[in-house]
């Protein structure tokens, strides 16, 4: 195997025999567990750093085992795959569980998600995308179940009901797509799906799969978990699932619609769930009565928005749901980090600015942001979102309507907690925030300021990793070369 | 094979597929009507089954044999393997997550006392200053366990 090879295979590799030999390494002290936990983290996002730098516009494709593609299992890096498995990395690392997390149990899940993940972003075949969904969905029940709080059982079961249920969708769907195009390699059937997959089969195998990931991406109507575990998880969990796993998903959904599914009813489908998830999942959080509640629907609407990029045609619509992705991957977790200390009825954070003006300070930029006020990243990411529905025209026009109605609930219900925030304290005062309590959020902080000051390249960075995600025709030579 | 045989293998064929379409209605129905937990987790075990035999039905060809070569002989119809090798890691997977589902049935007992969703359900939906959250502790009266976590519910 060549250097290259490397990068597509340890990122899953290391991560998942590290998660198996942490409770041995624990036996000899929880810190050396934790220690060989944030190293092998570490070492994704370097993996993830070297595959972004070596596939350029040519993806890197691994046969396992050596058996060529369509019968062997291939792993296939480009750089939105290796853009997301190092930001899974870095969410994993930012919000590395501590020894009263947990400890090891913790310490194993997370990198069990981080294995699965980087698996689910990097697999070339449908049957092993649902294996490492499974193992993303296994490790998640398990760290929602972990706060050892009086609603987290309940939480992560229902979780999990959900979580198995849409496990079963993606099956049948899978077995679908195989029984009309006889094969599981995506670029094998990239190739044949004009042909086998353009009927009623291929648009129920597509409903069955979007509604089967849709759980993990917090899609309408499977999203119903994301308030109770949000609300129940520890901080640390809810900010990986939020700010990472849901994207996932999506970016499993992405590599579906640029492969498979081309059909206009699709693509409608998909268009209507969006639509209906950002209207839902906005109006909920307005309607919210605490921080966390309050967030978890706004991810609901704000993965919406990514979910509706990814109808628009060609690159443009890619780049909207990477930026929108990205922005959200930064800013969500943020935004929980402060809702973890200032918990129960919105009512209560009156003098919330006097007793932590950072906090206070920090829920002012995110929200800034997460509106879309120049020239912060939310910004860029909604005006690159508008102007792909605007260009594309028709229907999206509509749906970009929408998603600026929905900017407007977003600001309203977003104020409504900064005026609160800055209100003078009646009763008791909010929760202060010791340095380390809010340290993970200022961190995302600055990468946010950070990104306001390097748009530009990263913008173009982006539509680089965007042009070659959009490009299907360079996934299906480089995957089954000599078969077009 | 004869004819005859062929015919009733090929009913059996679709019959494998209507049974799977069975499994999985009564699952989703057990699973959507029911409001015990323990009758929701029978009910995605039906679902499984009724997804795995499903997967089953799509290999399988009423004139092929078994797909394993003996004798060096290679050119006879074979049903198709490769379903049945993704049934039995969808069976792996679905074991353990209706273990760790289990697991999960019996703090869900411990904590609330109650297997009834619609109880859960109003104990989630609480507001978070109500369900106080009682770090690592179960109901009174039940005994003191490892909790999974014992944790800060920060």
């Amino acid at each position: 195997m060549t250097s290259g090879a490397n990068t597509l295979v340890l990122p899953i590799v290391l991560p998942l025999l590290g998660a198996f030999l942490l409770p041995l390494v624990a036996r000899f002290g929880d810190g050396l567990a934790r220690a060989l936990g944030i190293v092998l983290v570490v070492v994704n996002i370097f993996l993830g750093w070297t595959l972004w730098s070596a596939v350029g516009t040519e993806a890197a494709v691994t046969a396992l085992g050596g058996f060529e593609a369509p019968l062997g299992i291939v792993l296939y890096g480009d750089r939105l795959a290796a853009l997301f498995v190092a930001v899974l990395a870095v969410g994993a690392l930012i919000f590395w569980p501590r020894a009263e997390h947990g400890g090891v149990k913790a310490y194993t899940l997370t990198l069990l998600l981080v294995a699965g993940g980087s698996g689910l972003v990097l697999s070339g075949d449908l049957f092993n995308i649902f294996v490492f969904y499974e193992i993303v969905a296994v490790a998640s029940y398990g760290l929602a179940a972990s706060s050892g709080d009086k609603a987290g059982f309940g939480a992560a079961l229902r979780y999990l009901v959900l979580g198995a249920l849409g496990s079963s969708l993606v099956l049948i769907g899978i077995g679908l797509v195989y029984a009309a195009a006889g094969t599981l390699n995506l670029a094998d059937i990239a190739r044949l799906a004009p042909e086998k997959l353009s009927g009623t089969t291929g648009l129920a195998a597509f409903l069955l799969l979007v509604l089967g990931f849709g759980v993990k991406a917090e899609l309408f109507p499977v999203n119903t978990w994301v308030p109770e575990v949000y609300a129940a998880a520890p901080m640390r969990v809810t900010a990986i699932l939020a700010g990472v796993v849901s994207k996932l998903a999506m970016v499993v959904i992405l590599r579906l619609l640029v492969l498979v599914f081309h059909d206009p009813a699709a693509i409608s489908l998909l268009m209507a769930v969006a639509i209906v998830t950002i209207v839902a999942g906005e109006f909920a959080a307005y309607r919210a009565s605490d921080l966390n509640r309050t967030f978890a629907y706004s991810s609901i609407a704000q993965l919406g928005l990514v979910a509706l990029a990814l109808t628009i045609p060609a690159t443009a619509g890619i780049l909207a749901a990477i930026a929108v992705a990205l922005h959200h991957a930064v800013v969500k977790p943020a935004f929980f980090v402060i809702a973890a200390k200032w918990r129960g009825p919105l009512a209560g954070l009156a003098g919330g600015a006097r007793v932590a003006p950072a906090a206070a300070g920090l829920f002012v930029l995110l929200a800034l942001s997460i509106i879309g006020i120049p020239p912060l990243p939310g910004f860029w990411a909604k005006l690159v979102l508008l102007g792909g529905a605007f260009d594309a025209g028709g229907a999206y026009a509509f749906a970009a309507a929408v998603v600026l109605a929905a900017t407007v609930v977003e600001a309203a219900y977003l104020f409504r907690v900064v005026a609160r925030i800055w209100q003078p304290a009646a009763g008791a005062k909010p929760a202060h925030f010791a340095f380390s309590d809010l340290s993970p959020a200022l961190l995302l902080g600055v990468i946010l300021i950070v990104a306001t000051l390097f748009v530009a390249p990263i913008g173009t960075a982006l539509s680089g990793a965007a042009a070659s995600a959009a490009d299907a025709g360079s996934y299906v030579a480089r995957v089954l070369p000599g078969r077009m | 094979m004869s004819p005859d045989a062929l015919l009733v293998a090929e009913y059996l064929g679709r019959a494998l597929y209507g049974g799977a379409i069975l499994l999985i209605a009564i699952g989703i129905y057990a699973m959507v009507a029911r409001y015990n937990l323990m009758r929701v987790l029978l009910g995605l075990a039906l679902v499984e089954s009724g997804v795995n035999l499903f997967l089953v039905a799509i290999g399988f060809r009423p004139e092929a044999a078994a797909p394993i070569i003996v004798g060096g002989v290679t050119d006879v119809p074979m049903v198709d393997p490769l379903p049945q090798a993704l049934v039995l890691t969808a069976i792996v997977i679905g074991v353990g997550v209706l273990a760790l589902a289990a697991a999960l049935l019996i703090r869900v007992k411990e904590t609330y006392g109650t297997l009834d969703t619609r109880e859960v359900a109003k104990f989630l939906a609480a507001e978070p200053a109500d369900a106080a959250p009682a770090a690592g502790t179960a109901v009174a009266g039940t005994p003191a366990r490892e909790t999974v976590n014992a944790g800060s519910a920060s």
